[in-house]
């Protein structure tokens, strides 16, 4: 092998193919990268058996080959070569010479022939914005379940209704769900994407282009960009059926301005209990609500916040880390909230905005 | 067979093991198996997509191998992929030690339904319970997850409602998912399917909801008696069932009527759906309710003492849901009070769930019966031969004799002094009419309906 490419891209394409490599896992082989010349590029792949990627570069193939090389070292020498606007690669029997014209350094290869091949997917194919795959995720993934019990919820539901293409999350103690307008929309009926994977896609969504195809089947996905692959595994399950649980109807209903009510949910988080307990009074038909949490060890505070309250009274507690995390996927400038019974969940939406819902369960008191 | 299979696949593992590195050996075979083998084939289930892909172009020769050694019978291997089972959980964590002050959880629903083909994993065979009532309709439920291709088609269960006929058609379709994971089936309602034909109007995209259908093995649609009059619903399904019928995929309907007795129902449909196999399931005997609470008792951990469950079994007759509220309410109060209800609480417990024996004056079934023929009242109790009033008074007759068990003399007295060999005849007559006479049948049902 003997190549030579843009040392921007290799740096690029390393660095995103080295997050997914196998550190976890037993086999040597997959902490490692995988570089192919042929015809014109190089493809440079990696995979951790959960994720896999291949991403292709231009470059001028003198000689064509493959060399595996130890995805940390490989990343880290990229990562330091100079500003070299060009840099080569050269394989002499087991050893792989990086160089540009300051720098040479001459890397120990591993047998390529035990390296993997990345599935290729067959099943359904959609096109879509790349920003409206990475809005959607992004309204919802903070909601998923982390723990593996449950596949099903540890994981990003999608799914077309109508001219929608929905995301939902839910670690069954909150709730999200995002829907965004895609014109002609094929109907999906469902794909559950892994918790476990959603960083690492949405870290090469950043480095996509505008418009990405989509291919995938029951247990498996593929997003494609020019000159990019990316697999990973999905949950052959069902997701729960949510929208029973969203209640219909409201019985008190708050509008307040979005940044007044983080600022004292921060407030609230100082003095919270090890429950992270947060208060909510709200009185029938008054123009603000009050806040309390309580720590013995530290203290206590009490907020009256702006709002305009409609319908009944009702007091309620909430988890604060589960209530402030909403923030980061609601839009506009106030915030409604709305409540049915003490011990039923609440609805949290953005006024301007109906594309996203919060559901959150309270506290038992 | 399964030992077997686990054997076997655990010999070949040891022999695969030995031409390995162990590291080499743990990643790509952790977490498989032997799923099954048939004609030749034996499936290996294996954890997810890139196992599957990596063990079928690397090792794929080195497994056959192995397995011919120890099965000389075997020609070829397959790869799918199966669900790990979850981790097991240990009860005390995850049910009850909810400590105060921590989110109670949202009331999500533990059984999932599979969105793919909408059927509910719970309803299975295994679980249904076969009875005299129901053994025709069990038996040919069978006979379609076995034959398939050659069954009856379509296959069309009818009977009133909560005699199990939603589990027995999702048993089929769960059923054929298991023996058969690459047949694509869809279990819907008819609501279901007309919601989605209405927005396929609305938006222009008929062409694909047929489509949508059309590419099924094995469709399943429930209540299919809510068609009626819905003629643009009829047209669609009319055209999807004769392309899946073609090519002979499996339909499966249900619905509370008789095909030939769903009002406003197109004929060519009629015809079609008589055209496979048309069964109804009856309501159960005392034996089979028996076996039904039995099981029900079971399955939900709540055991019965002998004299309670004959009890049940015998003062709740008809549907099976019934039966199941009166379990969950004899389960809740036994779990609020902390003991066994004894079978005189259970008396009183019950009380509003019996039905009580129907009392109705003579006259007034005279009146309804002659109201829904449209004659005058009175001229049943006239010394009259005419055909149609003859005809309505022998319906009477037969009404009070079979619903509300009248006595024959007496019913003879009401009606204009007739004999009560009269009446045994017109009850008779009637009642050997009922069995060919599908047109009597559906009036009587009418006729029923107004009683209540």
């Amino acid at each position: 092998m003997n190549i030579t490419c843009t040392t921007e891209k290799l740096k690029n394409a390393v660095s995103l193919a080295e997050r997914m490599t196998g550190k976890a896992l037993t086999l040597p082989t997959l902490h490692a990268i995988l570089l192919i010349a042929s015809g014109n590029s190089i493809k440079i792949r990696s995979t951790n058996l959960n994720l896999g990627i291949e991403i292709e570069i231009p470059a001028t193939v003198e000689e064509e080959g493959q060399v595996l090389i130890k995805g940390e070292i490989l990343a880290n020498v990229c990562n330091h070569l100079s500003d070299a606007s060009e840099v080569r690669l050269t394989l002499d029997h087991d050893n792989l010479t990086i160089q540009t014209p300051q720098h040479t350094t001459v890397i120990k290869s591993l047998p390529a022939d035990d390296f993997p091949t990345l599935p290729i997917v067959e099943g359904e194919q959609i096109e879509l914005k790349t920003s409206v795959l990475q809005e959607g995720i992004r309204s919802v993934y903070f909601c998923a379940a982390i723990t593996d019990i449950k596949p099903e919820i540890a994981s990003i539901f999608m799914y077309s209704e109508g001219s929608n293409l929905c995301f939902v999350a839910t670690d069954s103690f909150r709730l999200a769900e995002k829907k965004i307008q895609v014109k002609g929309i094929p109907e999906i009926s469902k794909i559950l994407i892994p918790f476990k994977n959603i960083a690492d896609i949405l870290r090469v969504l950043d480095a996509a282009p505008d418009t990405i195809r989509i291919t995938y089947s029951r247990n498996q996905i593929a997003f494609y960009a020019n000159g990019l692959y990316l697999t990973s595994r999905l949950i052959d399950g069902g997701f729960p059926p949510y929208q029973l649980i969203i209640p219909k109807e409201t019985l008190t209903k708050v509008v307040l301005l979005k940044q007044e009510l983080l600022n004292t949910l921060r407030l609230s988080t100082i003095f919270a209990d090890k429950f992270f307990q947060v208060s909510f009074a709200i009185p029938e038909d008054m123009k603000n609500i009050t806040l309390s949490s309580k720590n013995s060890d530290v203290g206590s505070s009490v907020s009256i916040v702006d709002a305009a309250v409609e319908g009944a009274a009702i007091e309620v507690d909430f988890n604060l880390k589960y209530f402030l995390d909403v923030f980061q996927a609601l839009t506009g400038d106030s915030v409604s909230i709305s409540f049915t019974q003490p011990n039923k969940p609440i609805v949290v939406k953005s006024v301007s905005d109906n594309s996203f819902l919060y559901l959150l369960m309270p506290t038992n008191r | 067979m399964e030992t077997t299979l686990t054997q076997l696949w655990d010999t070949c593992l040891g022999v695969i093991e030995s031409q390995l590195t162990k590291a080499t050996f743990t990643t790509w075979f952790k977490n498989t198996g032997i799923n099954k083998e048939e004609e030749g084939i034996i499936y290996i289930s294996v954890p997810n997509e890139f196992v599957r892909e990596w063990l079928m172009t690397k090792y794929n020769k080195l497994i056959l191998k192995a397995i011919v050694e120890h099965a000389s019978h075997i020609r070829a291997i397959e790869f799918v992929i199966s669900r790990l089972p979850a981790p097991a959980v240990s009860p005390d964590t995850s049910l009850f030690a909810v400590p105060a002050n921590q989110p109670s959880t949202l009331p999500l629903q533990n059984v999932y339904i599979n969105r793919d083909d909408n059927l509910n994993p719970r309803y299975t065979f295994n679980t249904f319970i076969v009875g005299q009532f129901n053994e025709l309709a069990y038996a040919s439920a069978q006979g379609v997850v076995k034959r398939l291709q050659n069954a009856y088609n379509p296959l069309f269960i009818y009977g009133a409602s909560g005699l199990g006929k939603t589990h027995l058609i999702q048993a089929i379709g769960n059923e054929i998912k298991k023996l058969y994971p690459d047949k694509k089936v869809l279990y819907t309602s008819l609501e279901k399917f007309m919601n989605e034909y209405v927005s396929s109007v609305q938006n222009n995209r008929q062409q694909a909801f047929q489509d949508k259908y059309c590419k099924f093995d094995v469709l399943i649609m429930d209540d299919i008696q809510f068609i009626s009059g819905k003629e643009g619903t009829q047209n669609a399904l009319f055209h999807i069932f004769n392309v899946l019928y073609e090519q002979n995929k499996n339909i499966i309907f249900s619905s509370d009527k008789h095909p030939n007795h769903i009002i406003g129902l197109e004929d060519r449909l009629k015809t079609r759906f008589n055209a496979g196999m048309t069964i109804d399931i009856q309501e159960p005997d005392l034996e089979s309710r028996m076996a039904i609470i039995q099981e029900k008792a079971l399955s939900q951990e709540f055991p019965l003492e002998p004299e309670v469950l004959s009890y049940i079994a015998s003062v709740i007759t008809g549907s099976i849901r019934e039966i199941e509220g009166v379990l969950n309410l004899i389960a809740m109060q036994s779990d609020m009070k902390q003991k066994a209800i004894s079978l005189t609480e259970i008396k009183g417990l019950i009380k509003n769930s019996v039905k009580p024996k129907r009392v109705i004056s003579i006259d007034s079934v005279v009146k309804m019966v002659s109201d829904y023929y449209n004659l005058d009242e009175q001229v049943i109790y006239e010394k009259t031969r005419r055909k149609e009033i003859v005809r309505a008074r022998q319906i009477i007759m037969f009404v009070l004799r079979e619903d509300f068990n009248e006595s024959y003399p007496s019913i003879g007295a009401k009606l204009g002094g007739k004999d009560h060999t009269t009446v045994i005849h017109s009850y008779e007559k009637i009642k050997g009419e009922l069995v060919s006479d599908p047109h009597l049948m559906k009036e009587l049902e009418d006729i029923r309906i107004l009683f209540k």
